[in-house]
């Protein structure tokens, strides 16, 4: 279980997080979604640290992660061994490109858990098999499209066998053809009762598996339920805004005129293809 | 006929010795300076202040002066304080340190070359922070560098030449010597310059080679890819 309680972040000027607080149960399907420079992505790097954040503290499991009571931070080891139970997957991928892919699925059991490399390989040819990719287990992450390349880093991943995964945009810098493929293995480990946190544009996605929503707009969690309760009754106007520009997008029709125009003007990373 | 042939042929032996003291003296500063570098790199991004702002100082001082003046500096000025260096241990320890400065800077380029998602990536799955360096960053950061650190290597293999100012006995020290003795200048200058051009020329082609190669990304041994692909690709090149 990871809990995130009252956590603030602001880089300069910019205040990107303000006094999140969230909880994500075993077993569940968190989606995040919002414009982008909501802050959606640095709660995600907050809860495995990659960004320290300014106030407020992760609890995985019950127990303060990262840093201590006085809010101390912890010593190095202790905080990538507890970065080693929570999974995270980019929207770059990151695959290590000097590695080969088997290599890549490896890295974490063999310079983490300090598992022998026999060991590592079975278990990385079993994960390469399982989301699809096993004949590719020679070759250079930069020989794979991105959509393999996606699916090797969610491998890559879940051979430390991580009691969480934070997905980060998984499937944003992929060519549409792609998509389908990262998203299968995703609803995969959805079915396997894998513990998820995923920030995504792919509503269709989210509607599906997701067992709760999360919308976030400024730096602050603005409304949360259920994909049915967000979606077909958002009780906020910047959900609906949101919701009505980035749904008609995704079905390809005309967008509805919103009544607050600006969250659309402001906010351009969505493109609005006219028919 | 400017060029005397029997002469030249006199003065090989002795230029074919100074030749190698040439390219061992290249090869010892080269190998420690290699090594030396990346510790010099590292301290000046260690967090001790201390360590970092005296290593940047040497840096800084090993780049702002000329070559040329530390090596007469180690030779002629140190043995005034009791460090007194045989000439080709003065040339090894000059060289060494001129270099090391600059390889540093090179290898610091390379690890900030290192996109921030691999460090990300890394740290994600648990690596602590050494690890990190050691088998995601500084792997991909030799790679980038490895152009550069080969260009240094070739300049160098030239700069040794400066050591005759030490009286190294080095390549142009021993022609300096010869042609000092013979009166002609222009034979044995014209070999001593061959004699570089000879070492240096294939060196700097190997430098364009690799930098090719490297061009080319990661890639699988060729043996595992379908043999028709590898033409097609060198076409499309």
């Amino acid at each position: 279980m990871i809990e995130v309680r009252g956590i603030s972040k602001r880089f300069d000027d910019n205040e990107v997080l303000t006094d999140i607080s969230l909880t994500i149960n075993d077993g569940e399907v968190v989606a995040i979604i919002g414009p982008s420079g909501s802050g959606k992505s640095t709660l995600l790097r907050c809860i495995n640290y990659l960004e320290p954040p300014d106030k407020g503290k992760v609890l995985i499991d019950g127990e303060l992660a990262y840093r201590d009571v006085k809010g101390n931070e912890l010593s190095k080891a202790k905080i990538a061994s507890t970065r080693s139970t929570v999974g995270m997957v980019f929207q770059h991928f990151d695959l290590f490109p000097h590695m080969t892919v088997l290599d890549n699925v490896c890295s974490g059991p063999r310079f983490v858990s300090k598992l022998d490399k026999a060991e590592c390989q079975q278990r990385a040819k079993d994960l390469l098999e399982r989301v699809g990719v096993a004949e590719k287990q020679n070759q250079y992450p930069g020989q794979l499209s991105g959509g393999q390349q996606q699916r090797v880093a969610i491998a890559r991943s879940l051979a430390m066998e991580p009691a969480a995964i934070l997905f980060d945009e998984p499937t944003s810098s992929l060519d549409p053809e792609l998509v389908g493929e990262v998203l299968s293995v995703m609803r995969q480990l959805v079915d396997d009762g894998m513990t998820m946190a995923v920030v995504t544009h792919e509503m269709g996605f989210v509607r599906q598996v997701a067992d709760r929503v999360i919308f976030m707009d400024y730096g602050k969690i603005i409304e949360e339920g259920t994909p049915e309760e967000l979606f077909t009754n958002p009780q906020h106007e910047r959900t609906r805004a949101f919701l009505s520009a980035i749904l008609s997008h995704t079905e390809r029709t005309k967008p509805e005129p919103t009544s607050d125009p600006q969250t659309v003007v402001e906010k351009p990373s969505y493109p609005i293809v006219l028919p | 006929m400017f060029f005397n042939p029997e002469l030249a042929l006199d003065a090989l032996s002795t230029l074919s010795l100074g030749l190698l003291v040439t390219v061992l003296l290249t090869l010892a500063c080269g190998f420690t300076s290699l090594i030396l570098g990346l510790f010099v790199a590292f301290a000046r991004m260690s967090r001790f202040w201390l360590l970092r702002n005296v290593v940047n100082g040497y840096v800084q001082l090993m780049r702002s002066t000329p070559l040329l003046i530390q090596l007469i500096y180690i030779y002629f000025a140190l043995p005034f304080i009791g460090i007194r260096l045989d000439p080709f241990l003065a040339a090894y320890v000059g060289l060494s340190l001129h270099v090391s400065a600059y390889l540093a800077e090179v290898y610091r380029g390379g690890i900030e070359a290192v996109p921030k998602g691999q460090t990300d990536a890394a740290a994600a799955l648990g690596m602590r922070p050494s690890v990190i360096m050691a088998r995601v960053v500084l792997p991909q950061a030799i790679r980038i560098v490895i152009p550069s650190l080969s260009n240094y290597m070739v300049s160098l293999f030239k700069d040794t030449s400066l050591a005759a100012v030490i009286t190294v006995q080095e390549l142009l020290f021993r022609g300096q010597i010869f042609a000092a003795r013979t009166y002609d200048y222009f034979t044995i200058y014209t070999l001593v310059f061959a004699m570089y051009f000879a070492i240096g020329y294939p060196a700097i082609r190997l430098v364009t080679y690799i930098e090719k190669k490297l061009k080319r990304g990661y890639t699988a041994k060729l043996a595992e890819k379908p043999a028709r692909d590898i033409p097609v690709m060198e076409e499309t090149k």
